[in-house]
């Protein structure tokens, strides 16, 4: 379905952004977006508002988060979950279909194992093998830092970040861009307890087609219109009274 | 930050109402605004601090056309309301979410606005979700006249007289709200960046201090536009009938899912409200100053009662119980013990043996009232920092996921999901318009793209897969397993530490009346005269009796 850039009658945050435009979204708009998005797209409820924290938390840091989630959800568009996910085992966290990992799954599953035996522990190492839209791993892995008291350091063939209290991370993830994925190598470090590090950046803003995309994704989420519900929303009795 | 259970004392603890009570629709659709609802405590704030509150600007034609700024001002901070005043053709007043025009339109400014912010909120603001505005602003809103009421003022001004008190009584207010958004809103301003100051902590803060400036805005439009008719025969509104007017707010079923969709909030108002009624029963003996006040709030309570209508056969019924209840009450109170042993608790047993739900919301509300120094407190744990309950505890078994279900949602568990009635409904959203709508799963289309509103299922359909899976394996295995499941673990984990987060009913049954939710929500906002359009359309009055801005400078009481 089409959107009408100035139906102002649809009853949510929906930004109207045409080509060129520069698209700011508040974190509220960006999460919201992306986890309506990432359910379109195929996600279970509880993933889709994973996707909606990474997205937003990377809008906070002045990254564009809402086009790398576009762009991943693109690529995994269709694909099954057991093509997606990653399988926890001592040597490594690879897909077991070697796809490349949907990042929004593996950073969820990084945190739901962090108090676990085969989760990143301080010394370890772990092979991630390929993930699709690296970024989105970062909001999943500073909160892990900040929460854990950890530094971690992805590796992959040409390059590495850090994520630790100095947030260095930012300008390589920035320099490094787009590409659709990366084979990464995870190594943990105990790291000094620390406070989250306040972005000094505004927030990011995003794109007219990020948009677009993302709301196409989202749309799928939606029931078309019947005149029984039309009826129903409403008051049965006038307003202009 | 949140209560937490253990945190009670002791003996207030003993007298806290379980979720198991409280956290019915029945119940909750009986709520009455109390002295913890958030425009109260922006009042109370208002009132305290040194705020001062003008109208730099005041640009508007004969005709009622311009727009009008209103400022609250302390050393640290400025808030402006920006309104535009609009000249609106009756066939295009409407209250739902997709009318395209209103009477007037607003947004709360954060700090002073430059001639280029005004200039670029008129070209915003008037046109509501077909702009867009800035972190700058903090909230969008938009009202429309009560035609009866508005005109009926302006004519009787215009013509050097009052307006009839009882028309103003039986409307309650010039204009009504039809959205108020914030929390980042059309491109507003984050929640989370204005949380930290202490003004703006409580919950939903800028949305009542702009409800509360529009409140003046409605007078003076009305005095306006009356004086331009009338010239010097014109009269001002009378403080008296000034004060019973609020603002009308008009609310549809898409308030309906917020408190289903912040479990954490949930349990916090719940808690605050319930641990100051445990506070008041707990106390041995009663002042006689609280007394006394008590039965001012009860004379409050049985005015409004008296004015409050509805056609709604619902809440008919519901009136009627409650003026009843209400003068049973003051029967009661006329030859009450108070020299007995714990007396407030003694009066609250006697209600919940006696009054009906709506009787025994009531009664809650005015044990509150003459308690500020007891309670108040409790305003200040009723935010949510939702960020620190939403990572998943993946370290937990499973079995200890099973248990928590079985004892926190054995009222999930006990709904039987294979009968029509129980699943009759479904929680989407319509593509045509985005908002949330009910569809009736055996006529209409669409049940597969079902919202993740209707909890008790969600719980019943995880408790099938657990009792399925190997009790000493992870929540974090689970999860890797079924992710299908993640939704309903993460609410699991929340309501292991908050106890009220839950609507203990069945969000798809087809009995369920989604006005409970948002009358349920509107009370804790301060709302009051409940008016339900159907069952899923309520009309309500905000600040009707509240004070002015001048009120308060004047110490006016709260």
């Amino acid at each position: 379905m089409s959107i009408e850039p100035e139906d102002q009658t649809r009853g949510d945050s929906m930004p109207f952004f045409s080509d060129a435009q520069p698209a700011p979204l508040s974190c509220n708009e960006a999460a919201s977006m992306c986890m309506k998005a990432a359910r379109g797209a195929g996600m279970s409820w509880g993933m889709a508002e994973e996707a909606g924290f990474a997205a937003a938390w990377l809008v906070s840091h002045g990254i564009d988060g809402p086009s790398h989630l576009r762009a991943h959800l693109e690529r995994a568009d269709g694909r099954d979950w057991a093509d997606l996910c990653p399988t926890v085992t001592p040597d490594g966290w690879h897909n077991a279909n070697g796809q490349p990992a949907c990042p929004i799954i593996l950073g969820a599953t990084m945190c739901d194992y962090a108090d676990l035996p085969e989760g990143p522990k301080t010394g370890a190492t772990i092979a991630l093998g390929p993930v699709s839209a690296p970024i989105l791993l970062v909001p999943f892995l500073a909160e892990l830092a900040l929460s854990n008291a950890l530094s971690f350091k992805l590796a992959w063939d040409g390059g590495a970040i850090c994520i630790d209290k100095d947030a260095t991370w930012r300008e390589t993830s920035l320099a490094s861009g787009d590409v659709p994925h990366l084979a990464l190598m995870l190594s943990v470090q105990a790291a000094e307890p620390h406070k989250p590090f306040v972005a000094s950046t505004p927030n990011a803003q995003t794109t007219a087609a990020t948009i677009a995309a993302l709301n196409t994704f989202a749309m799928r989420t939606t029931v078309p219109a019947t005149e029984a519900s039309r009826a129903g929303a409403g008051s049965t009795l006038s307003d202009n009274d | 930050m949140s209560l937490k259970t253990s945190t009670l004392a002791h003996e207030t603890a003993r007298y806290m109402r379980p979720a198991t009570e409280v956290m019915h629709l029945a119940r909750m659709g009986s709520s009455h605004p109390t002295r913890l609802s958030f425009l109260r405590v922006l009042l109370r704030r208002l009132a305290s601090s040194e705020w001062q509150i003008d109208r730099p600007v005041w640009n508007v034609d004969a005709t009622g056309v311009g727009h009008g700024v209103y400022r609250v001002k302390n050393a640290e901070r400025t808030y402006n309301l920006v309104a535009f005043a609009h000249d609106l053709p009756p066939e295009m007043r409407s209250d739902r979410v997709i009318a395209t025009a209103w009477d007037a339109t607003f947004t709360l400014f954060d700090g002073d606005p430059t001639d280029e912010d005004i200039a670029r909120l008129a070209d915003n603001v008037p046109v509501q979700e077909a702009g867009r505005i800035s972190p700058s602003e903090l909230t969008l809103a938009r009202a429309n006249h009560s035609v009866r009421l508005f005109e009926h003022v302006v004519t009787a001004l215009s013509q050097g007289r009052q307006p009839d008190a009882a028309e103003i009584a039986a409307v309650g207010y010039l204009m009504r709200t039809t959205a108020v958004y914030g929390s980042g809103k059309f491109g507003a301003s984050d929640r989370a960046d204005i949380a930290e100051r202490p003004e703006l902590a409580a919950p939903f803060q800028v949305e009542m201090l702009t409800v509360w400036l529009i409140r003046v805005f409605t007078v003076d439009i009305v005095e306006h536009i009356a004086a331009a008719k009338g010239g010097d025969t014109a009269v001002r509104l009378d403080p008296a009938l000034r004060r019973s007017l609020g603002v009308g707010n008009s609310t549809g079923l898409g308030m309906a899912p917020f408190i289903v969709r912040h479990p954490v909030l949930l349990n916090n108002w719940m808690m605050a409200r319930e641990e100051a009624l445990a506070r008041v029963r707990a106390q041995p003996t009663a002042q006689p100053l609280a007394i006394s006040d008590l039965n001012a709030a009860l004379a409050a309570a049985v005015t409004n009662a008296e004015i409050w209508r509805s056609e709604h056969p619902v809440q008919v019924r519901k009136l009627h119980d409650l003026r009843r209840d209400l003068a049973l009450l003051s029967a009661t109170l006329n030859t009450w013990d108070w020299n007995a042993a714990h007396p407030w608790d003694a009066l609250w047993i006697w209600g919940a043996q006696t009054l009906t739900f709506e009787g025994q919301e009531a009664l809650l509300s005015l044990m509150l009232e003459p308690h500020g120094a007891l309670v108040d407190d409790l305003a200040d744990h009723m935010g949510a920092d939702e960020a620190a309950s939403f990572r998943i505890n993946g370290a937990m078994p499973v079995a200890e996921l099973r248990r928590i279900l079985e004892t926190d949602y054995a009222w999930a568990l006990a709904i039987d999901f294979t009968t029509p009635e129980n699943v009759a409904r479904f929680w989407y959203v319509s593509e045509e318009k985005l908002e949330p709508r009910l569809g009736e799963r055996a006529s209409e289309d669409g049940a597969t793209l079902e919202q993740p509103l209707c909890i008790a299922r969600l719980m019943s359909e995880l408790y099938t897969t657990v009792q399925n899976f190997d009790g000493t394996l992870s929540v974090a295995a689970l999860m890797l397993a079924h992710p299908e499941h993640r939704f309903a673990v993460r609410r699991v984990q929340i309501t292991k530490h908050h106890p009220y987060a839950e609507v203990q009913d069945n969000l798809i049954s087809a009995d369920m009346l989604p006005i409970d939710l948002l009358r349920c929500k509107l009370a804790f906002f301060g709302a009051s005269q409940f008016d339900p359009r159907s069952d899923r359309w309520v009309r309500i009055n905000l600040f009707a009796g509240a004070p002015f801005p001048d009120d308060i400078k004047a110490g006016g009481a709260l």
